[in-house]
């Protein structure tokens, strides 16, 4: 089944010798150094920072959802912490994260042995350091969509600074973008386009992705930076501006924006599960065609974030809901390929006891866990009936980018530190990181879809005392407490075991007890 | 659940087959992980599952069309949505327009009278909702009646919804986040009770 260049194409091989680059750095290669393992080590631990910053924020005000009624956040704190949860979780934490890792794994997956064009890639990084920082500053209450002309009524004399901030994010995902598509597209031609490493294929679907959609975030930042000036009016319609026009621009970013870090953490899936499991993955060019068809796909379903509004009707609502059924075609593709590699044959020992190869199959799982209930949100009928602007919303978005994506983040980080370490992190703190996470994520989630089946709306800071609504409000509290206290583990392993964990040397994650061990044995890093 | 066109059991449906699919993803994931017996899929496998998918995509797309027009079917009847319109004798028993600002509802009945906080109608009537906001994008839902609609400032969006046959109070509230009092921004269905005499509003 597998042919001559699959092990090749897979990247089933070891890549990196371990070793301590981390303790290397000193302050000038951390800030400025080129090389593409200090570019994604930053990367990956300032996407740390950031996910402890929006996850202080969500515990903050998961405390004051615990009970109905204001109990420690009024409205307008609570409505910042939310804007900037979210802001600081997508553009900070998620998309830059799982983009690191993708920097750090290219250069020798796809061959090209250095970062191409890395001068973007920090760039990218700093310009997103200036949105945050800007962020914090100006603190919008607007949510992360940020609907005008709600949004041009709030916040304080501050708030342009984060239009400018919108602007500074599009202009840093686009030059990552750029980075990723030129590796991508060089590595193509290098090794031909059937021989590209499935990572490849992530970079160059990501890159497109990328590309394609924030020039138009760029241009609503500058257009409401304007509108809040007053020298335009084109989102304000009581100065002659129509509201549609900004969510059809904005939507064009938002909808390939959730698949942003989706793609690499579909990529990394494809590049450590041949890693893990010492075998090609079942199908190669099944994987082609979804990553093909789901780059397709997001750039034309996006009105179906705005579906219930009248500008969204006749053909164009049909041909939405259609084409947004039709993107469950192309990621169980994914899902069907992932499980029929892991069939395929015997799932090596090293493999079980490996805490990335855990996060991996958590990932998967959340991926059908959050993908599924994408038939119910699609459809005009249930979507105007219990799914808009619900907490079935978030359940969903939430099971994508917390249980796929951030378990990927974390898959791919443990996979990488003996790398930039030289040690082993702790198993038992990672296998407890793991479990708190795994029931965290999924008793929120699905306390998440019981809300959002129970109309419970978005953005609220309190809510009527009904039984439906405060019971899983309260666990959801809970979950969310568990998912931090395994944030903190996980940041405790990571800096204890740089100094403190067993050193490594060789292949950290050499296949034992595979079904044909021999066969299976990884070919030596040149 | 019940819906404005008094059909129970389409919301559920979809809910089963999202669970039915899930749980067979999560049998084939535990079964590839822990079942000893290897199984190395042919490739023609994965054309019946894109063939499985694909009837998918086909009955959530018809049964979510066909609901979804018999809904609107009623709201593009000729007249129903004009000046004047004399409800009772057509589609719907009753219409209340409903200014949405930041952060309540106004209910204005056929008698022009206005309710801050309350739309007044009578068990099982069908009642369309004339909906529109002046400042911000607004949402509009009854969990009730299970319908809900996002409006933007300057257009007029129509609704129905069938009011349930139980007398009572029924939330309305905003979906979509217009502000710093968006979680106060809720209103009553009030359904009377044809049978009490001491009715405030005079109803029944």
């Amino acid at each position: 089944m597998a042919s001559a260049h699959d092990a090749e194409r897979m990247g089933a091989t070891p890549h990196w010798e371990p070793e301590d680059i981390i303790g290397k750095m000193t302050l000038s290669t951390l800030l400025f150094s080129n090389d593409y393992r200090h570019i994604a080590i930053k990367g990956m631990l300032t996407s740390v920072v950031m996910l402890g910053l929006g996850g202080l924020m969500a515990v903050l005000f998961r405390t004051e959802l615990a009970y109905p009624g204001i109990q420690i956040l009024d409205a307008r704190p609570y409505m910042s912490l939310m804007t900037l949860h979210g802001m600081f979780m997508v553009f900070g934490f998620i998309i830059p994260f799982v983009v690191s890792i993708m920097y750090y794994m290219m250069p020798k997956i796809l061959g090209t042995e250095q970062l191409l064009w890395a001068r973007g890639a920090q760039w990218s990084y700093w310009l997103l350091i200036l949105a945050a920082v800007l962020l914090i500053i100006s603190r919008p209450d607007f949510t992360w969509t940020f609907y005008p002309p709600m949004s041009l009524r709030v916040g304080g004399s501050l708030v342009w600074m984060g239009y400018i901030a919108v602007l500074l994010v599009a202009i840093s995902e686009f030059l990552a973008g750029a980075v990723l598509l030129k590796n991508g597209m060089a590595a193509a031609k290098r090794i031909g386009y059937s021989k590209l490493p499935l990572m490849g294929w992530g970079a160059i679907s990501e890159g497109i992705l990328l590309i394609g959609s924030t020039p138009i975030l760029g241009l609503v930042g500058i257009v409401m930076y304007t509108d809040w000036l007053e020298v335009t009016a084109l989102f304000d319609p009581s100065r002659g501006g129509d509201v549609m026009t900004f969510m059809f621009m904005f939507w064009f970013y938002g909808h390939p924006a959730v698949y942003l870090p989706l793609m690499p953490a579909v990529a990394i899936v494809y590049t450590l599960l041949p890693r893990f499991l010492g075998r090609p993955i079942w199908s190669y060019w099944s994987a082609v065609s979804a990553f093909a068809i789901l780059t397709v796909l997001a750039f034309i379903v996006y009105p179906h974030h705005f579906q219930p509004a009248e500008n969204v009707s006749g053909p164009l609502q049909r041909a939405v809901q259609i084409l947004t059924l039709a993107i469950f075609i192309p990621s169980t593709l994914h899902v069907f390929n992932w499980i029929a590699t892991l069939w395929s044959d015997k799932i090596p020992d090293s493999a079980r006891r490996a805490v990335p190869f855990k996060f991996i199959i958590a990932s998967i799982f959340f991926l059908m866990y959050g993908g599924v209930t994408a038939y119910v949100n699609a459809q005009i009928a249930t979507d105007s009936d219990f799914v808009h602007n619900t907490y079935f919303v978030p359940a969903h978005f939430h099971a994508m980018f917390v249980g796929f994506m951030a378990n990927m983040a974390m898959a791919g980080i443990y996979y990488l530190y003996p790398y930039f370490t030289g040690r082993m992190y702790n198993q038992g703190l990672g296998n407890t990181h793991f479990w708190f996470w795994q029931i965290g994520i999924f008793t929120k989630v699905t306390m998440m879809y019981l809300l959002g089946f129970n109309y419970f709306p978005r953005w609220v800071v309190d809510y009527l005392d009904l039984p439906q609504w405060s019971i899983p409000q309260l666990i959801l509290t809970g979950a969310a407490y568990l998912i931090g206290l395994g944030f903190i583990l996980f940041v405790y392993n990571i800096m204890r075991s740089a100094n403190r964990g067993v050193t490594v040397s060789g292949d950290p994650w050499a296949i034992e007890g595979g079904h044909d061990a021999d066969a299976a044995k990884p070919v030596p890093a040149e | 659940m019940e819906n404005a066109l008094g059909q129970v059991g389409y919301q559920s449906t979809m809910i089963i087959i999202v669970f039915v699919v899930l749980g067979l993803g999560i049998a084939a994931l535990f079964a590839a992980l822990f079942l000893p017996t290897r199984w190395r899929l042919p490739y023609s496998m994965e054309f019946l599952f894109v063939g499985l998918l694909l009837v998918m995509v086909w009955y959530g797309d018809l049964r979510s069309t066909e609901i979804f027009e018999a809904y609107q079917a009623p709201l593009n009847e000729e007249g129903v949505l004009e000046v004047g319109y004399e409800p009772g004798d057509g589609e719907f028993d009753r219409v209340i327009r409903v200014l949405a600002f930041q952060w309540g509802f106004a209910f204005i009945n056929e008698e022009d009278e206005i309710s801050r906080n309350a739309a007044i109608v009578e068990p099982g009537e069908r009642v369309l909702f004339g909906l529109f906001a002046n400042d911000v994008i607004h949402g509009f839902n009854i969990p009730a009646a299970g319908i809900t609609a996002e409006f933007e400032p300057g257009a007029e969006r129509n609704v129905w919804i069938r009011a349930p046959e139980e007398p009572g109070r029924y939330l309305i509230q905003c979906l979509n986040y217009c502000g710093v009092g968006h979680s106060q921004m809720k209103a009553w269905l009030v359904v009377l009770d044809p049978n009490a005499e001491d009715n405030e509003e005079g109803g029944a």
